[in-house]
């Protein structure tokens, strides 16, 4: 079962896999990393020109680490705009993928979010470093085998 | 002779900006000891340091606090050098990587290789001098045991939670007790108990 972007995309021999549909029936393809810039360069000029987030997640322990990208077609005078979701996935070893700062600048922030909390590193990203943990924390804190350190915290103050 | 003069009128001013109040007659617990080395600091610094460490191999360690300095004068701490420093500061914990003159509170940032450890300055707990050596050592070791790991916020957040673990332990084992007399009385490690560990019944009461 064929989105009608993944039609569109096999019409120009753009190489990405479905993934189906998620609940609120919005379609959802998998791009690989190295296809990933050139694929979101050409979904902008199609028309999708609002990132709408961006996100991360660590699919399994040992397994990969995704980046996901909620794209919405905004034009003037539609009440359902397009919209699709992108997910790249890359190996938690050595986990690169070129980011879409160029493409949509909103993806500035959110990325440094996927780079300090999973250790994702988003290429030609202009300042990819921690967002929310102290710059010399060490360590991936949202990844599945990150271990917690035993720093001390006020535990039981009445 | 100028210098000395101006050196008094400094430890009056800060002693005044500092505490203020009856906590004027509160002994400061203030150790400092030299820190792993890092690359920018000289070498003949990093084989005193060496020497040193070799020599003290006993259990359990030896403070080995740095001698005590005079006219210590607060630098670096302006905005052109960053406006911060390096520090790991909870509650009963505050280490910092500078010379923190203990009577003058004069912050010494040009010398990054000391950690100096400002012990319990709120006074929750009562401390004596044998309470407090084992900090102290307890300090001296994790600073050995953190030789050559980089000098950032992340080690000394290790180096003072384990301290802060320690410092608890104290407690649970009825060493140290909490200062009634405090100013905030929250109980931060835990309500007092008549039994914390079962190795030293009755020692500890609650106040």
């Amino acid at each position: 079962m064929q989105g009608r972007l993944s039609v569109w995309l096999v019409k120009h021999g753009l190489v990405h896999r479905s993934l189906g549909f998620d609940y609120q029936g919005i379609e959802t393809l998998q791009i690989k990393p190295e296809d990933w810039h050139s694929i979101a360069v050409i979904l902008y000029v199609y028309g999708y020109n609002y990132l709408r987030s961006q996100c991360a997640y660590d699919v399994a322990p040992g397994g990969l680490l995704a980046s996901v990208y909620h794209l919405t077609r905004i034009e003037y005078g539609v009440d359902q705009p397009e919209e699709v979701c992108i997910k790249v996935f890359a190996p938690r070893s050595n986990p690169r993928i070129p980011s879409v700062f160029w493409v949509w600048k909103s993806s500035d922030f959110q990325e440094r979010e996927s780079y300090d909390m999973l250790g994702i590193s988003y290429e030609n990203h202009p300042r990819l470093k921690r967002i929310l943990m102290p710059e010399s924390w060490i360590g991936w804190p949202l990844r599945k085998d990150y271990i917690a350190p035993n720093f001390y915290e006020i535990q039981d103050a009445h | 002779m100028a210098a000395t003069s101006s050196y008094m009128a400094c430890t009056k001013f800060s002693m005044l900006g500092w505490s203020g109040g009856k906590r004027d007659l509160r002994m400061k617990r203030v150790l400092s000891v030299s820190a792993q080395q890092q690359a920018e600091v000289g070498e003949t610094q990093e084989a005193k340091v060496q020497e040193e460490q070799e020599k003290v191999k006993q259990q359990p360690t030896q403070p080995r606090p740095v001698e005590k300095q005079l006219n210590v004068k607060s630098k670096n701490m302006g905005k052109e050098y960053g406006g911060q420093w390096l520090s790991s500061v909870t509650r009963h914990v505050r280490i910092y990587a500078a010379y923190i003159d203990p009577e003058t509170s004069e912050f010494d940032q040009t010398q990054m290789d000391k950690l100096t450890l400002i012990l319990d300055p709120t006074d929750e707990f009562v401390w004596t001098p044998e309470t407090c050596n084992k900090v102290y050592s307890y300090f001296q070791e994790l600073v050995d045991h953190y030789e050559g790991a980089p000098l950032t916020e992340y080690t000394l957040r290790l180096i003072g939670s384990d301290i802060e673990h320690y410092i608890r332990k104290l407690l649970y084992d009825g060493e140290i007790k909490y200062n009634m007399d405090a100013k905030v009385l929250n109980f931060s490690m835990g309500k007092p108990r008549i039994l914390f560990n079962n190795n030293n019944d009755g020692q500890f009461q609650d106040g």
